[in-house]
Formats: C-alpha cells, structure tokens, sequence
C-alpha cells in the first residue's frame, strides 16, 4: 500500500516535469554521468526483426539506429522512470523474417532476458510472435500497420502508417499539377505491394486522375524491368506510380523510365539512396519526383511541431558512423518509436508494458515523429492502435530532396474513406478480410 | 533385454529433456522435432535413389490443407492435421504421373518446378490460400487434462510432449515399412533398377508408393507446424528450407534410418543454439556453411557413419573379450 | 502495337543474352565434373560486387573491372573445383551440399564487406540509340548483348577447334572413355570449372550497372538458370542456348502482355511439359541424367 502511494507521487512528479524533460535532458548529462546507473536500473528493449537474410534490409539498419539513440539517451541521463534513471539496452534476436523464429525470439527475450518492450518490422513474423504477445501482454510494435487487427490489443503502429500516407502525394500532385489526367502503376506481388496498390487506387481516384489499366504486378526475383516499363509507358500516361516498391526495384525502373524516353510526372512511395537514382537517370528526369521519406538533414524537420529528437544531428551521426549510402527510412523509424515509447514510459512512471500502452494512448492522441497524431484505425484494422496524422510530401528537386509540405492524412480519410475502403476490399486488405 | 532397456532410458531422456533447457530452447526442441518427421519422411522418398526439391512444399500442402479445414469447417484439429497428411499423399499421388518419368536430376528440377508452382498458387490465389501473407490465426491444439498432465498447448512443453508422440508414432510406423517386404524392394529399386524391373516389380509403383507414403509424412509434420505457430505462408516453404531438410539428409547420411535425424539436430542445435549463444550475428550462416562443407568433405559417409563405427568398434571389442573369455 | 512488339523483342534479347551465359557455365561445370552447382547464382553476385568494388569504389574503367570480374570469379571457381568438387567427384550430393554452404559463405561475407543493402554502379553510358520514339536501345544493353554473343562463339571456336576442347567435350560426353584416351580429369574438370564460373561472373560484371546489386541477387538467376538447362537437356550447350532466348522471349512478351507473376507460372508449366513429353529435355541424352 505504502509502495503503491510512493509510486503515484513519483508518477505525478514525473508528469509535471515531463515538459521540461526534452530541454533539461542535456543539462542532466552532466548532473548525471552515464557511470551512476546502479546495476539493476537497466530497462532491456527487445529488437525482434531480421539481421540476416534478404530482408535485412528491413531490419538491420534500424538496429544501427537504435544503437545511437540508445548511447545519447544514456549519456544524456537515460529514462527517467518515477524519478530514477534507467539506462536503456538494446536485446537482438534474429528472427530470419521467419514466423517459427520470431516465436522463439519473442520467448527468449520476455522470458529470458526480461525486456519491456518489442519492436519488430511485423509482417510476416507478427503472427508467429502474437501467441507469446497475447499470453503475456508484451507491449509490441511493427513498422507494418496491416499486421493490426481487433485482437492484436497489445500491438502499435506508432510510425509507420504505411501505406496510408501514400495518399498524401497524390493530393498534392492533384493540388499543385492538376494537368495530370492519367497515371499507371507496378508493384511487387507481396504484403507490402498488395495493400499499397490499393491505397493509391483510392488516392487516384479521390483525385480524379484515370488510371489507364490495372496495376501491373510483378515477382519479387525480378531482375530485369525492361518489359514492365515498356509496358508501362506504352499509352503515354501523364503519372507513373511505382506503389511501394523496394529500392532494389525503383532503381532499375527508374533507370528504364530514363532509357526508354519516358518524360512524365513520377510518384513513389519511397526513393532510398535517391542520389543513386540521379547518378543513374539525370537531375533533370529526377526533378519534381514526389514521394515520401525525408532526409534527416532537411530544415523543415526542425520545426517545432517535430517530435523526432535532432533529427539533422542524428541523420549526421548515422552518416558517419554507418555511410551516407547506408541511410533509409528504417534508419530512423525504430528510433523514433522508442522516442515515443520512452515519452510513454515517463509519462507512466514505469515500464511494464500496460502501463506504458495505456500512458501512450492517453488522450487518444500521441507525438508521432512528424507531429502530434491520433490513434486511429478502427475503420481500416478495427483497432485504434496505429498513430496517424501528418505526413511529409517529399519532392526532388535539383538533386535533393525537398519537403514541400506536411498533409494531413486524417482531413484526406475523412472526405475519402469510403474509397479507401471500397479498394481496400477488392485486394481482400480489410482486417476482417484477412484470413 | 539390453535393447529394450536402452530403448527405454533413451524415451526418459526424451522425457526429461525440455525440463532442462530455458524457454527459448524448449521453442527450438519444439521445431527440432516435428522436422524430424520431415527429414525421417523425406529419407523413405530416398530409398528408390529418387531425391525430390519439392518435399517441403508437400509438408506445406499438409500445412495449409490442415489450417483451412480446421479454420474454415471447424474440423477437430487432430482430425484435420490426418486429413492434411492424407491432402499431401493424395497431391503426391496426382504429381507423381507428370514427375516419375523423369529421373536423376531431371527429377531433382522437376519436383522443383512442380513445388514452386504450387507455391505461385498460394501467392496468386488469396482465396482461400491468403496470398502471399499466407493464413493467421490458425486454429491451436485444444488443450486438455489427462488427469496427471494438463496440456496447455501455448507451452513449448507440452506441445512437445504432443509432437513427440506423434513422432514417435510416425516414425515406428516408417521403421515397420522399411523392415517390410515393401521396404526391401525400396531397396531393391534403388540399387538394381533394371534387374528389379525383370524380375517382374513394377518399379514405378514402388517409387509412387514411397513418394506418397513419404509426402503423407511430409504433410503431417506441415500439419504439426501450422498448428503451433498459427501461421503459415508460401515462403515458410520455399526453397530455402528445402536446402536446409536436404543438407541435414546429407549431412546425416541416408544409409541408416537414424542418419537424417542425427544430421537434423546436431545442425540445428549448432546453428540455433551454439551459435546464436555465441553471439555470432552476421557470421551465423558463413560458418554454418563451412560446417556443412567440412562435413561433407571429411565425413563423406554422414554423421551416421561415427555412430556406425563407434557400433562396430564396441561389438568388435565384445566379440574380442568374448573370444578371451572362451579360450580360457 | 508494331512498336511495342518492337521495344520487347529488344528487351526480351537483352534478357536472353545474360541468361544464356549464366545457363551455360551451368551446363558446363555439370557437362564435364556431373556435378550441380548450387552456388552458381552466387558467381553471378561476386561478378556483380567486382563491379562494384573495382568501377564504383576505386574508379578504375569499367572494362578492366569487367576483365578483374571475370577473372576473379573464375579463380574462385578454380577454388571450388580444388577444395570441394575435386575430393567429391564420386559424391555427387556431396558436391551440392558442399556448393549450397558456399554459397552461404559467399552471402555473408558479401553482406558483411558491402552491408546488406543495394550498391550503387554508376552508369556506363547513358547514350540510346532511338529507333523510333518508342522504340529505343540503350547502348550499354547493346554491348551487353554483344558482348554475350562474342563471348559464347569464342567459347564454342575453344571447344571445336583447340586441344582442351576437344578433351572438354570429350569428358563431357563420356568421362571413363576420355580418361582411357589420356585426357586428365583434373585438368579439364578445372578449365571446366573455370570458364563456367567466369562466364558466370562476367554476366553479374555486365549486368552489375542495370539491375540491384545486392547480397541475394543470385537467387533470382539461379532458378532461371535451371530451367533453361533442364528445358535444354543438361549436358547439352547448344540446347542451354536455344532454350536461353527462346525462354526470354516467353518470359519477356507475357510479363509485357500480362504480367510477371504470370509470366514464372507460365515458364515453370513449360518446363513440366517438356519434361513430361521428353524427360531428358529438348537436346538431352538419357544417360546422362
């Protein structure tokens, strides 16, 4: 009993210096250097996502990130949790992008290295992991919305909202070129690919822009894009979508646009490594390109309605510890839930997961890294635990990225939703679809 | 007498294992054993010399047969998981009349093609195979008590005990074939292809009666996974895992019954286990890799051939002391 | 539509040049030493990252890095045949164990040296021939075609008209008959050996600029490869060629007409098909199977 008032003082406490938490945090370095930890003030945070393998790239660099974060939390104090400082550690499992060995990695990092919370990239591996989620109320977190369904209660999306903020884009070509009457698309016939296509769909049609046939699906051990952009670009559409290919296939299709006389507006959802696509097409073809992954380094992500913590000096300690060529939006997507998931645990003045879940979704609303933002999802994965709200539209322009503007996704969904919905459902991507 | 007892210390120690590894290892003895089915399973295909690339997707036709009949008719999941086995024999037997006439390498590709177009069928047609992200939610064992255990099927322990049983069951059953008449001419098939023909067998049934009994087993060990992890999708049977199941088979070594299985768990235990515990991230398949080479170049015969000579180095001592003890 | 014909006939005989290549170095290695080179597509990858080192990082021209490739990857085929094949000759599911670990190793020292992700190659040329506004070649896929056109007729003059061919072709059809005739096994399982993982890498080398280089691009090739050479009849060099375009020009008009999910079911029905109607491929002998 006495314990339990001892932690509600240190609760509140914590929650009325919160605010000062993010300016005093620098300060706290000094006040308390990174030795002072006791042995037990160690809060375990599991990464449950592929190393090895062909889906590394999925996880791999985003480990690379939270190595970084971790080391500035720490050496700025760590996370303050009912007054005492944690520091934080990172807890690895490979899972392969395997459902059998993200099962046992979930297993051995509860219940064998105790860590409080799990990141993983989803997909895939979620449904392996979600028994061990379910029985003993780990709080996780996938990069992959599509993995969110009505049972999955102890599951967040916190800032991927993938593929929903696709519609961001298209509004704004819409908005800005309203020349553009007809687009195409491609994409890879896989769980990334599927329910991207179906977004865009929606998004073309709320604009009013005509596709000219249906998306062109293609394997994902393609290698050559030689025929699909001939095909492609055969009725002289005004917009190529590329859905959310994977860098490996925007390069080359980018490079045939180029090759195959292609002049037109291009969109996709990501453009990693994009001064490899301009090395390989020209500045002038990249110009104007819109999609969806801001560099780090870019200004605009120094306003203040910006909760990604130094994202310019963060992008720049990435580039030079891992390259600059290694850089890509999982780069920092890891780090950026564990910004939230850090500001949650503060908030709860703990660190079990049903504490910090709930300090999380108070308010129904949470700082996404581009801005305040709901928890949302109820219509699309009949749960509210993906945070949506403002995305940036990306456009090159002379060889860099620009981000041109942040758009709102909610405004988008509350006057086109049903669109949404309506192609969601004909690609069998709604949550009580999914078999 | 001896062999019972030992017989019966080694089902103790089987017993006994899980209680004496951490959670996580439990989860891997889990998976070890039901892919011991599919390497035992995969070493009956073996016996006619035939090797196929396309075992795993059977073991996955198991799979997906079994969580759709429990999930979409309700059917009792053990009951399912028989049906699924059968779904496999039964698309095993469809497939045989296009593959037994090829042979050799031919075979080897073959079974290949027809394993990945069955695998572009899961991927193209999402209902009812879900498409490429496969089935969710598949229906687990329902738990119960037998009055001195309760299984609660979430546990690795007890899902384990489950699986072992079933194994077991399975591998008596694939022991008692090979030791049949039906068996010997398995053998007989492999090595005198031509005489056997002469001689009045029907070779090509043999081979269509190993390749189907052995996808049977191949399916209900798809029909164990499914129903434990609760998911499955066409890349949890590509042909990745393949290599995996044909290394152990090689690495074993396929002329004893145990061979597979020894090459199964001394692999997976290096590579999950020791490996993982070492704390070798990036390095974990460049040294698998150099084992499985190593191991093929300085134990050509499998790993069953150390066990085989450790055997006859110990009867040779018997008989030796035997001998002594006679002429005295 | 004439157009459109036009632009995939070009695109379908680029595609078919570079699988032509990896499938013979193929049926090569397999011809002579009957054994399956699992890590084939592997040797395709090395070619690849000897782009990538070579050209990209240290900016030496790009046909001396083509040249380092595909010596390079060929030297590794000689290691091979040396530290692996050679011991398994007699073990042929040895040999394929053997081969499916080095391909593993070959993956994670590639992922560890360059990283998981894509590498960048920086174009050779940017220049296209415009045949008309929809119709146009690159110049680079135009050498690469002829490159693989030149590279496969100097291979078959190297196996009609020199000593070491003769002795290839004559392991190939009947090793027992040509170690009776004096021919060394060894010597020509390594010219074996070598050219088939030379061809193998000068293919990654020349294709290195157009596709993604990464890791497990190998993959992707490999399956293909083995399509062709069963299609073709293993064993059978003229057959991995013919079969090579013929393959490309399928697989290219459907993923263009349809799509590319279609155009791997439709390629793997043929390759059942022709295995059902002659089981030992199109220009197979059946005992070599």
């Amino acid at each position: 009993m006495v314990a339990k008032m001892f932690k509600n003082v240190l609760t509140r406490r914590s929650l009325l210096g919160s605010g000062a938490a993010v300016a005093g945090s620098a300060a706290a370095a000094t006040i308390l250097p990174s030795t002072a930890f006791a042995q037990d003030k160690v809060v375990k945070i599991g990464f449950l996502a592929p190393l090895t393998g062909p889906v590394a790239a999925w996880g791999k660099p985003g480990l690379d990130g939270c190595l970084i974060w971790g080391e500035w939390i720490n050496a700025a104090g760590g996370i303050n949790i009912g007054g005492e400082a944690h520091a934080v550690e990172f807890v690895a499992y490979d899972n392969e992008y395997d459902p059998a060995k993200a099962r046992t990695g979930a297993t051995k990092l509860i219940r064998e290295d105790g860590v409080k919370f799990i990141m993983m990239l989803g997909g895939d591996t979620w449904p392996g992991a979600q028994p061990v989620a379910d029985r003993t109320g780990m709080l996780f977190s996938t990069l992959l919305p599509s993995d969110l369904s009505p049972d999955t209660t102890t599951l967040i999306a916190p800032c991927e909202v993938h593929p929903i903020y696709n519609v961001t884009g298209v509004e704004w070509l819409a908005n800005n070129m309203p020349e553009l009457k007809t687009a195409v698309m491609c994409a890879q016939d896989d769980a990334l690919g599927l329910p991207s296509v179906a977004t865009y769909l929606a998004a073309f049609e709320a604009a009013g822009i005509e596709m000219q046939y249906a998306p062109l699906l293609f394997d994902p051990a393609t290698t050559d894009f030689a025929p699909v952009v001939t095909r492609l670009i055969s009725g002289n559409p005004d917009i190529v979508c590329l859905d959310t290919c994977y860098a490996d296939y925007v390069h080359p299709i980018c490079e045939q646009l180029f090759q195959q006389g292609y002049g037109g507006q291009v969109i996709s959802c990501t453009a990693d490594f994009y001064q490899q696509i301009v090395a390989k097409t020209s500045e002038e073809f990249m110009e104007g390109f819109v999609f969806q992954f801001p560099d780090f380094d870019d200004p605009a992500l120094n306003d203040e309605s910006i909760n990604f913590q130094m994202p310019n000096e963060f992008y720049a300690e990435y580039a030079s510890r891992y390259g600059a060529d290694q850089w890509g939006a999982v780069s920092w997507e890891y780090a950026s839930i564990m910004d939230l998931w850090k500001a949650g645990a503060e908030k709860a003045g703990s660190v079990e997961p049903d504490a910090v879940l709930a300090a999380m979704k108070e308010g129904g609303t949470g700082l996404h890294a581009f801005g305040e933002a709901d928890w949302w999802g109820k219509d699309l994965f009949g749960i509210d635990n993906a945070l949506v709200g403002n995305w940036p539209v990306v456009v090159i322009e002379g060889g860099k990225a620009t981000i041109k503007e942040f758009r709102s996704i909610p405004d988008w969904y509350a006057k086109h939703g049903e669109l949404l919905k309506k192609h969601m459902s004909a690609y069998g991507q709604m949550w009580n679809q999914r078999t | 007498m001896t062999k019972l007892a030992a017989l019966l210390g080694f089902g103790a120690i089987l017993l006994a294992l899980p209680h004496a590894l951490s959670f996580s290892q439990q989860e891997i003895l889990v998976f070890l054993t039901i892919n011991v089915l599919v390497v035992a399973s995969y070493r009956l295909l073996t016996l006619t010399g035939e090797w196929s690339l396309g075992h795993v997707v059977i073991m996955g036709v198991g799979a997906y047969a079994s969580a759709l009949l429990s999930k979409r008719l309700g059917i009792y999941v053990p009951a399912a998981m028989l049906l699924g086995a059968g779904t496999a024999a039964m698309v095993a037997l469809a497939l045989s009349f296009p593959l037994f006439r090829m042979k050799g390498f031919y075979f080897l590709i073959g079974s290949f093609a027809a394993g990945e177009i069955i695998r572009l069928l899961w991927k193209r047609f999402r209902e009812p195979f879900g498409g490429p992200k496969g089935i969710k939610k598949i229906d687990p064992m329902p738990d119960f008590d037998i009055g001195v255990y309760v299984f609660d099927f979430f546990e690795p322990i007890s899902y384990y005990y489950f699986a072992l049983a079933v194994v077991g069951v399975s591998l008596w059953v694939m022991w008692r074939i090979e030791r049949s008449p039906v068996g010997l001419t398995f053998h007989a098939v492999h090595w005198q292809d031509r005489l056997a023909e002469a001689s009045g067998v029907n070779v090509r049934a043999y081979r269509t009666l190993a390749f189907v009994l052995a996808s049977g087993f191949a399916g209900l060990s798809g029909a164990l996974l499914a129903h434990y992890i609760g998911t499955i999708n066409p890349n949890s049977f590509d042909v990745e895992q393949m290599v995996f199941v044909l290394t152990w088979t090689i690495v074993g070594g396929t002329a004893t019954f145990y061979g597979p299985i020894l090459g199964c768990v001394v692999l997976t235990v290096l590579n999950e286990i020791v490996l993982r515990e070492a704390g070798f991230e990036q390095m974990r398949p460049l040294i698998y890799g150099l084992i499985m080479i190593l191991s093929v170049l300085f134990m050509p015969k499998g790993l069953e051939s150390l066990v085989r000579g450790a055997l006859s180095r110990r009867n040779a001592n018997r008989k030796m002391t035997g001998e002594t003890e006679a002429t005295e | 539509m004439i157009e459109l014909l036009a632009q995939t006939g070009l695109n379908a005989l680029y595609a078919a040049s570079y699988t032509a290549l990896v499938a013979v170095g193929l049926v090569l290695i397999f011809g002579v030493m009957g054994v399956i080179n699992f890590a084939h597509g592997e040797l395709f990858m090395l070619g690849a990252y000897a782009i990538v080192a070579v050209y990209a990082d240290w900016n030496l021209p790009y046909l001396v890095a083509v040249a380092v490739g595909m010596t390079f990857v060929g030297i590794v085929g000689l290691g091979m045949e040396r530290a692996f094949f050679r011991p398994l000759r007699d073990n042929p599911l040895g040999g394929l164990v053997a081969s499916i670990g080095f391909l593993m190793i070959l993956q994670a020292l590639v992922s560890m040296g360059f990283g998981v992700r894509m590498e960048h190659v920086p174009p050779v040329t940017q220049d296209v021939i415009v045949i008309t506004e929809k119709v146009r070649l690159p110049v680079f896929r135009l050498a690469v075609i002829l490159a693989a056109v030149v590279l496969l007729a100097s291979l078959w003059a190297f196996l009609k008209k020199t000593r070491f061919g003769w002795a290839l072709r004559a392991s190939a059809q009947d090793p027992e008959a040509a170690a009776l005739q004096g021919i060394s096994i060894n010597q020509t399982a390594r010219i074996a050996m070598f050219i088939g993982a030379a061809l193998a890498g000068v293919a990654g080398a020349l294709t290195a600029p157009l596709i993604s280089v990464n890791p497990h691009m190998g993959h992707s090739v490999i399956v293909t490869a083995f399509i062709v050479i069963i299609v073709g009849g293993i064993g059978s060099l003229e057959g991995a060629v013919i079969v090579a375009v013929a393959y490309a020009f399928v697989h290219t008009f459907v993923t263009t007409f349809f799509d590319g999910v279609i155009a791997d079911i439709v390629g793997l029905l043929l390759l059942l098909a022709v295995l059902i109607v002659k089981p030992t491929g199109l220009f197979g002998s059946a005992d070599r199977a």
